[in-house]
């Protein structure tokens, strides 16, 4: 949700390792120097360990993993085998389709939507603590309370929103249960869930847009939707690029939601994501190689894409 | 609120743009209660509902019959104030991890700079670039068997606690404000002949309680919302969090136990919204904006 | 969450609903001792085969830790398990058995973690479809010396069938304690109401349908029948409905798909026409275990395919009672799937304590009028009767705890006559069952989501998928 800051200037350590000692001076600074160090690295220790085998040992498991498989209770080398299993598994490439799918219909809604909340929040000079807060309060449910919630609501039979669609007569909708539907219905509930921190984000964004600049923008006769183009786009465009590269690589990992309004796969297979898959895999058919090899594509899918990202919004800037 | 936004002042004030902006305020702020705080309100007002009129076509808007006794019965058929009481003890755990060791490892990094000291930030970093589902499957088959130690973590709390250290994004907002400290502060400190530890304990954190405020509500609610790995890590019955507890109880409670169930489990996290709601804020938009 | 286990998540501790009092090992005693091992031997496929087939020495001093004991909230179960740990000392006084409380007994991803780590206890509980997952992580004994009539007295009257899914190439892993077979379950009441004889259930599918419909048309969002189409469940049934119609979802040499014929659909067209021409199957689609429990112990629901002991599960979770509900054999009656669970032996250990643990599982498990078959014992502890679960006899074995069983029963036993007079073949689970079973749920999700599926194109699909899953091993 937060987006993490990426390049951070570091000062140059103050404490290279001292050249071998000569006198009884560089000796006291060297003692001095290996002292602060050792104090320094007990500080560190704790967190390296976790970071040891939490994070960094299970990034170089994850390469070996993929080219490895079970085979009558040994671990063997697997080559290339785990791959061609992904690659020919039909259901890769629909849960790519799926992946991309829902990719694109969050950022139709959940980049837009909070985008276009924050903008019309940030006219209003009466009650915006409020209605921040109601924005922001879905984020504070556990995931499972929204879920189960809009299950209920997108149910076909008693389901709210069929009823609310009769009511105002407009014809019912299969919602989860239709191929056309059900990945739309799973991102309309994400957006919902998650759309708080964007729009939190966006309206901070928005407060440090100069006003002189609409003013001047006015001077030009700019209209709203002008104005909007010409200088709230331009002034967020660092956030909002930002928060576009993070929406892609958050929504690419979609779970929870789909697993838990669709119990995964959904109407043909119309729900099930790239990361459904690597679970699947791993937990259902526990064939942790294939898991592994198809978390290695995505990573390095999502590191191209990232690396041209960044490289394409520096180009443009310039 | 003084900053000129969008539309202008001067458009605003006349009649015409008054009444514009109040319809458009009194609409928005209908909207947005009806979107954000409807499904709450349905969700509870449905746990109080009988079974039957819970089915009801059309749904009644407001329970014609209250059965607060749903509450009381959802609440011991799901357990679940073990499932509580096991979030928050795994919460706590996980905070006080972050906050020793995280804020340990940012102020070395940012105040003592050991040798290598950029290296390890860099890998921690590095971290934030590896999607996390891609680590799940290493992870879980780490903490099955954990190295070197040959442990199994698995149904234990240290599976939550322990990898909820390698929080990369919270080593890095404490560093950056570790940084902000003026060194003459440290050095005084220093001169005085305090140790590191107690810089860090009478100097350092006091002024650091924003930033602490911030990650410690990040490090609960991290927590209290998580999914996949606490189900994998955590299957045994008695251990699960009220995420997973819910979802595995889903479907053998009727419909307006459920409901009843998750209002009460929505509550926790909500109060701490109420209660911390500018710290979030504020530690949102610190986190993303003044890189 | 869907491996095989998790398909039938309530599957547990059911086995150990009764148990003996009295001396179970009279018939293990007659067959005398003649075993001189004196516990040493590391390994039990090591040990020569004459020497494994003797029973257990009562001198031999071994001690054997066990899962799936009774939690202490069953206290009628527990009570049960101890007073037969006593009685199985009567025999044994050097054999002590070490009950562990895991409740449930199985969790996938705990019995998953437990494998890899090889932390299970000597004696393990399983599901019939978890053997290969024990073999790749070398986890369970081959135990086929060790059993024969002599230490499993009632072994030339259990089911061949049931034994077979415990084997792999030849060798036997596991001894069953307990099995169902699928079946069609019946709502009675709703029956009645819609002016349907239960004593008669559907036999065919055409009267599955033409029953779902009248019992549907009594409003009030009643479904007829209930059919699952997510997490791997709707394979698993459509599975079973082949089978039921004499079907088979791989081919003999197990190299190719078989259900892609004018049966497979046959199945299919029949479900689109209830789900969209008659409207018999309610509107909420996607649904997987436990769903239709919950419509079925809601009154909504009129049949669905389940095994005995979702009964169980619904009287004991959603409030339901026993008397309302039948069971019919599955549509068809050709052969159905089964399934069930079992207990495994660790790899490593002694074999006396292979033996010990064949002598404990027999003792409790796998003897006939005693131990968990001894059924008056159970009605005196207030526990049902009467469900056609386990179902594991045949011949003069069958004949003798089917009378036990209506003897002592606690329901109307009348309701599952139709189950229990025509015992249909139970056939076990595809090989890759639950790859094969993500096909064909896309499959059933299809038609009961799709009122345009096109069924032909569907089989046709998942035929290539699965073919192409079967030869990428």
């Amino acid at each position: 949700m937060s987006a993490p800051v990426l390049a951070e200037r570091q000062p140059p350590p103050s404490a290279p390792a001292a050249p071998a000692p000569r006198s009884p001076r560089d000796r006291a600074a060297f003692r001095q120097a290996l002292r602060r160090n050792l104090t320094a690295h007990g500080f560190l220790i704790g967190a390296v360990l976790c970071f040891s085998f939490f994070s960094w040992y299970p990034m170089v498991r994850e390469f070996f993993l993929a080219f490895e498989k079970r085979e009558n209770g040994a671990t063997v080398w697997a080559g290339w085998s785990n791959f061609t299993y992904i690659f020919n598994d039909p259901a890769f490439w629909q849960a790519w389709r799926n992946t991309l799918l829902f990719t694109g219909l969050a950022l139709l809604l959940g980049f837009a939507v909070p985008f276009v909340v924050a903008l019309v929040l940030n006219e209003f000079r009466h009650g915006r603590g409020y209605l921040r807060l109601l924005v922001y309060l879905p984020v504070m449910l556990p995931p499972v309370a929204s879920v189960l919630l809009f299950k209920y609501f997108y149910d076909p039979g008693y389901g709210l929103f069929n009823r609310v669609l009769g009511a105002v007569g407009l014809p019912e909708q299969q919602w989860l249960q239709s191929t056309d539907t059900a990945m739309l219905s799973v991102v309309i509930a994400a957006t919902w869930m998650n759309m708080g921190g964007a729009t939190l984000i966006y309206l901070a964004a928005l407060q440090g847009v100069p006003g002189e600049q609409y003013e001047a923008a006015e001077l030009d006769g700019a209209g709203i939707l002008r104005k909007i183009w010409h200088v709230t786009i331009p002034q967020t465009r660092l956030v909002l690029s930002l928060m576009l590269l993070m929406q892609i690589i958050a929504t690419t990992q979609v779970f929870v939601e789909p697993f838990l309004l669709t119990g995964g796969a959904g109407p043909e297979g119309a729900t099930l994501t790239v990361v459904q898959l690597i679970y699947q895999y791993a937990f259902t058919f526990n064939n942790y190689g294939s898991a592994a090899a198809l978390g290695l594509v995505l990573l390095v899918l999502l590191a191209a894409f990232s690396a041209a990202y960044v490289r394409l919004s520096r180009a443009s800037e310039e | 609120m003084t900053t000129r936004t969008l539309i202008s002042p001067a458009q605003l004030a006349r009649p015409r743009g008054k009444f514009l902006y109040w319809t458009a305020f009194v609409l928005v702020v209908a909207l947005f209660t009806l979107v954000f705080v409807g499904p709450l309100y349905w969700m509870v007002t449905s746990g109080l509902k009988s079974p039957q009129e819970f089915a009801r076509t059309p749904p009644t808007l407001v329970p014609e019959n209250a059965h607060p006794g749903n509450y009381a019965d959802a609440w011991g058929v799901l357990d679940l104030a073990r499932l509580l009481g096991n979030t928050l003890y795994y919460a706590l755990g996980a905070l006080a991890f972050q906050l020793v060791l995280d804020v340990a490892a940012a102020y070395s990094l940012s105040k003592l700079r050991p040798a290598l000291g950029n290296i390890v930030l860099g890998a921690m970093l590095l971290t934030l670039m590896i999607p996390a589902a891609v680590l799940v499957v290493p992870q879980y088959l780490t903490v099955l068997d954990v190295p070197i130690v040959e442990r199994n973590l698995v149904n234990s709390p240290w599976a939550i606690w322990l990898p909820s250290v390698t929080n990369a994004f919270n080593i890095f907002l404490l560093k950056r404000f570790f940084d902000s400290i003026p060194r003459e502060l440290l050095d005084a400190a220093a001169i005085d002949g305090a140790s590191p530890l107690r810089t860090l304990r009478s100097v350092v954190l006091p002024i650091s309680r924003p930033v602490l405020g911030v990650v410690s509500i990040f490090a609960v609610v991290g927590v209290w919302k998580d999914f996949l790995w606490p189900m994998l890590t955590l299957p045994d019955p008695g251990k699960q969090t009220i995420n997973v507890g819910i979802y595995s109880l889903a479907a053998s409670v009727t419909e307006n136990w459920l409901l009843a169930a998750l209002a009460i489990a929505s509550l926790p996290t909500l109060a701490i919204f109420l209660v911390f709601q500018r710290h979030i804020v504020s530690g949102l938009t610190a986190g993303s904006l003044k890189g | 969450m869907t491996r095989s286990g998790m398909i039938r998540p309530r599957d547990r501790r059911r086995h150990a609903a009764a148990l003996a009092s009295a001396l179970a090992l009279a018939a293990l005693a007659a067959c005398g001792t003649s075993s001189s091992d004196d516990g040493g031997g590391g390994g039990g496929d090591a040990v020569d085969a004459a020497e494994a087939a003797a029973p257990l020495d009562p001198a031999a001093k071994v001690s054997l830790t066990i899962d799936c004991m009774p939690p202490a909230t069953e206290k009628a179960e527990l009570r049960q398990w101890k007073e037969d740990v006593e009685k199985f000392n009567e025999k044994y006084p050097n054999v002590t058995i070490e009950g562990k409380q895991t409740d449930p007994c199985l969790e996938p991803p705990r019995f998953t973690a437990m494998l890899k780590a090889k932390s299970q206890p000597d004696v393990f509980y399983t599901y019939f479809t978890d053997l290969q997952q024990v073999l790749d992580n070398d986890g369970a004994t081959d135990i086929s010396a060790y059993v024969n009539d002599r230490t499993v007295p009632a072994l030339k009257d259990m089911d061949p069938g049931v034994l077979d899914v415990l084997k792999r190439d030849g060798k036997l892993y596991g001894l069953p304690c307990s099995n169902y077979t699928m079946g069609l379950l019946i709502n009675r009441p709703l029956f009645e109401k819609a002016g349907l004889d239960p004593d008669r259930p559907p036999a065919t599918w055409p009267e599955v349908r033409a029953a779902a419909k009248r019992i549907a048309a009594l409003g009030d969002g009643t479904a007829g029948f209930g059919e699952y189409s997510a997490g791997n469940n709707g394979g698993w049934h459509y599975t079973a409905t082949t089978y039921g119609l004499g079907g088979d979802i791989v081919d003999e040499r197990g190299t190719g798909a078989a259900f892609d014929d004018a049966r497979g659909r046959r199945i299919l067209d029949n479900l689109k026409a209830m789900r969209w021409d008659d409207d018999s199957m309610g509107r909420t689609q996607l649904l997987k275990w436990g769903d239709l429990q919950k419509q079925m112990a809601a009154g909504k629901l009129g049949m669905f395919l389940a095994a005995p002991d979702d009964i169980t599960y619904m009287v004991q979770n959603l409030g339901a009672k026993y008397e309302d509900y039948g069971m019919a054999p599955i549509p068809g009656q050709r052969a159905t799937l089964f399934g069930g669970n079992d207990y495994m032996i660790k790899k490593g250990i002694s074999s006396d304590k292979v033996k010990a643990a064949v002598a404990w599982i027999t003792f409790k498990f796998l003897t006939p009028g005693k131990g968990q078959f001894d059924w008056a014992r159970t009605k005196a502890d207030g526990l049902p009767v009467g469900l056609p679960q386990p179902a594991f006899w045949t011949g003069a074995t069958k004949s003798a705890d089917d009378k036990a069983r209506a003897a002592s029963s606690t329901m109307p036993v009348a309701n599952f006559r139709a189950f229990t007079a025509h015992p249909v073949q139970g056939r076990h689970e595809p090989p890759k069952a639950q790859e094969i079973y993500k096909v064909l749920d896309t499959v059933m999700s299809a038609v009961l989501t799709n009122e345009d599926a096109d069924t032909g194109k569907l089989l046709d699909t998942a035929r290539r998928q699965v073919d192409q899953i079967l030869a990428n091993q």
